[in-house]
């Protein structure tokens, strides 16, 4: 058993601090809100930065401009990121489209999309949920018809993060009007300038804005720019959802463990003899140390190939649920201190706790909710039978 | 990239195991011995010296086998898993590790009979504090000399042939190797709801001498610690395995219980609960292979994760044992079932070879909470 990294991963873990130390997270500027996952706030010029060193491309195979790296080095990326607390909002989103890409193509999106999020140039919005298909995802509405070269694309879609400033969506589309449910499903590649696309802002209880409300009206997706063949759509989402969940969450701990040690900090600062606050520090720092070790668990499987739904979404439960009870904590050890915004006289720990406490809410809730992910546990890894479908 | 996968060694101690126990340790000779004050499975510890389990942590030399940490952890999660009642921790764990660290022709002596399965040692470390720190020692040690008081918490010295002590030297915490039949050693049941078997040990003007002293006159500590450390690492997957077999029961529970028409298992609340259940054993089995590593390769970390283990371990386990209960409904309550048995055995478990308290003070530590 070796919970450890290699000798190469770890040098190139120090490769990324170096980086960091020379590069520090508070210099780029930043253009989209931090969502509190653990991967800071969106900045396409940090998100460039990564790309000139190459590290938006470590695992990608060599023929699509990738560097064949084990996926450790992605491991120790995010954690090195995560822990410092980089402005690296899209990366996950990057990810998760270029392996969709690399496994299903088409040829035009490897050609066209991958070099430019190798770069750093491209970012995504994921079109999946809409007003009437949440949890219940295959209620989807969204059509697309193929009209000579184009698929002509209507629908709408919600809750897609950073869509108003991302440059392409990943957008789930039901491209055969007979079918129902799963079948008939599509993935298209819809670049933001299109006509037709309209995207517009949710501001969310944080005071910022994170999600978007994207309106396709009669937009025209060129024929290729679709993930695989048309119908494919949902067995490619399935296949992607293990790892979609994992990368979305992997950073979790580390940036959890970093907000640990800012309100070690501070209670060392003022209030060095509160006895229940460094036993309920400490308590949090078991449960952190818990979280990551059940994502090294769900690394180690999907590195293998094995299956990890269980682990996956154990680990998504857990993070989310942790993530609350962490920053509720730092909420109530900051006092009234804790809900002044960053800037505010009197605020502490740069408001970063009042933000972060409030994205904490809707984690529970985005990439498929806690109730979701027991139910998967229960049905697809423990062998409970499913609850009868009611059909409307 | 990390290796997660358990090596053949582990694998095949985990496969016999598994056979071993299904087959010789079926739950109702768990719930004899627990049911029993002075229970005792004699006939299975002779049964498992055969099998060279009691000399696993023991060098060839001394009849042992010479396994890693990591053999002797996937080895116990079994025990765990089967709520095997045996003095297997306490002797083949710590009382070994703290042997092995000592040297010394006693404790070679005694660790190839303990190896052979001909002896049984146990430890009286705490007192009537219940605190495991060497601080909160107050026996007197004078070595030559005699020695009189009292300890607490002793495992299974109703068959122990003998024992480590540890009190206060005149240089520090001492330890030191007694034959349980020595004049003035004297055994007190205490009755203890969990089914293990605790006693106060009383010495009454016992005899010490020189040889006597385990390791260095002072230096007690520095073999009950690590002895300790990887004590609470062994409770750990002793209390994920038995949180595994609970998830397994309830799991079975909510597949076949039919109410209404239909399985439990069906609905959410009680889906939902087993989610709860499968991640907290996740999450606690990793985390303690993790300490594992930590310990097996010598980081300066291993004692904080050993420490975080032991309290997330013990915490999610008993969360797994008390949902437990509420998933399996009334039948659980009962003496005859045996959800109770692995409850009882966390719970123990999880106080044994230090509580939360003092494990979460270790951590809180390592953070730079002072």
């Amino acid at each position: 058993m070796d919970f450890g990294f290699s000798a190469a991963e770890q040098a190139f873990a120090e490769e990324v601090r170096a980086f960091l130390r020379a590069h520090p997270p508070e210099t780029f500027p930043s253009d989209g809100t931090d969502a509190g996952y653990g991967s800071g706030a969106h900045s396409r010029t940090f998100t460039r930065a990564l790309g000139e060193r190459g590290w938006l491309s470590l695992t990608w195979p060599r023929e699509h401009g990738g560097q064949e790296r084990p996926m450790g080095f992605l491991l120790v990326l995010l954690e090195e990121l995560a822990a410092a607390g980089a402005p690296f909002g899209p990366l996950a989103g990057c990810l998760q489209v270029a392996e969709s890409i690399i496994r299903n193509g088409s040829e035009t999106l490897q050609r066209e999309i991958l070099p430019q999020i190798a770069a750093g140039l491209a970012t995504f919005w994921q079109g999946y949920s809409e007003p009437g298909a949440g949890s219940d995802l295959l209620a989807l509405e969204t059509r697309a018809r193929l009209e000579g070269d184009h698929w002509i694309l209507d629908g709408r879609k919600i809750w897609s993060s950073h869509a108003g400033i991302a440059t392409h969506g990943t957008v789930l589309a039901r491209t055969d009007p007979a079918s129902t449910r799963s079948r008939g499903l599509s993935m298209l590649m819809v670049d933001n300038r299109l006509p037709g696309l309209d995207v517009r802002p949710i501001r969310s209880l944080t005071g910022q804005v994170y999600h978007y409300e994207v309106f396709m009206d009669g937009v025209r997706v060129p024929r290729d720019f679709i993930m695989g063949r048309p119908g494919e759509g949902f067995g490619q989402l399935l296949r992607g959802l293990d790892t979609d969940r994992f990368w979305g969450r992997f950073y979790k701990a580390p940036f959890l463990r970093r907000i640990l040690g800012l309100l070690v900090e501070h209670v060392r600062a003022e209030r060095p003899d509160d006895a229940v606050a460094r036993h309920r520090l400490a308590h949090a720092a078991t449960e952190i140390a818990a979280l990551r070790a059940l994502f090294r668990r769900a690394a180690w499987l999907i590195e293998r190939g094995l299956p990890a739904t269980g682990e996956v979404s154990a680990a998504k439960v857990m993070a989310d649920e942790l993530g609350q009870r962490v920053l509720s904590l730092g909420m109530e050890l900051l006092g009234p201190s804790g809900v002044l915004r960053a800037g505010s006289r009197a605020a502490r720990l740069r408001g970063e706790i009042e933000h972060q406490y409030q994205t904490s809410w809707g984690h529970t809730l985005a990439g498929g909710t806690s109730e979701i992910q027991r139910t998967t546990i229960a049905v697809r890894v423990l062998g409970l039978p499913a609850e009868p479908r009611v059909r409307g | 990239m990390m290796d997660l996968s358990f090596s053949p060694a582990q694998q095949l101690l985990q496969q016999s195991g598994r056979t071993f126990l299904q087959q010789r340790c079926p739950l109702e000779r768990v719930q004899e011995v627990a049911l029993d004050p002075r229970g005792f499975a004699a006939d299975l510890w002779k049964e498992i010296a055969a099998l060279g389990w009691p000399g696993l942590l023991i060098s060839p030399e001394l009849g042992g086998s010479g396994g890693s940490t990591g053999e002797a952890l996937a080895l116990v999660e079994e025990l765990g898993r089967a709520c095997f009642p045996s003095p297997f921790i306490a002797s083949a764990v710590v009382a070994t590790t703290a042997l092995g660290l000592a040297g010394g022709r006693r404790a070679r002596d005694l660790l190839a009979a303990l190896a052979m399965g001909e002896r049984i040692c146990t430890l009286a470390v705490l007192e009537e504090a219940g605190r495991l720190d060497p601080d909160a020692l107050t026996l007197p040690i004078a070595a030559p000399g005699r020695v009189t008081g009292r300890k607490l918490f002793v495992p299974d010295a109703h068959v122990a042939t003998d024992v480590i002590v540890l009190g206060r030297g005149a240089t520090g915490p001492t330890a030191l190797l007694l034959p349980m039949d020595r004049a003035g050693i004297g055994a007190h049941a205490l009755d203890s709801m969990t089914g293990d078997k605790l006693f106060e040990l009383e010495l009454t003007d016992v005899a010490i001498r020189p040889d006597d002293v385990l390791g260095a006159p002072g230096g007690g500590w520095a073999l009950l610690g690590p002895a300790f450390r990887l004590g609470a690492l062994a409770r750990c997957a002793e209390m994920v395995g038995a949180a595994q077999r609970v998830l397994e029961l309830c799991v079975e529970h909510a597949r076949v219980r039919v109410q209404g028409g239909r399985p439990i298992g069906g609905h959410q609340a009680i889906q939902h609960a087993c989610a709860d259940l499968y991640r907290d054993v996740e999450s606690a089995r990793w985390l303690t292979w993790e300490a594992e590593w930590t310990l097996a390769t010598g980081r300066p970390d291993a004692d904080s994760a050993v420490a975080a283990a032991k309290a997330y371990v013990a915490e999610a386990s008993l969360r797994v044992a008390r949902r437990g209960h509420q998933i399996m409904g009334a039948i659980g309550y009962c003496e005859e079932h045996p959800l109770h048995l692995f409850h009882k055995r966390i719970l123990a478990a999880a106080l044994d070879a230090g509580d939360s308290t003092r494990h979460l003070d270790a951590v809180a530590k390592s953070l730079g909470l002072p």
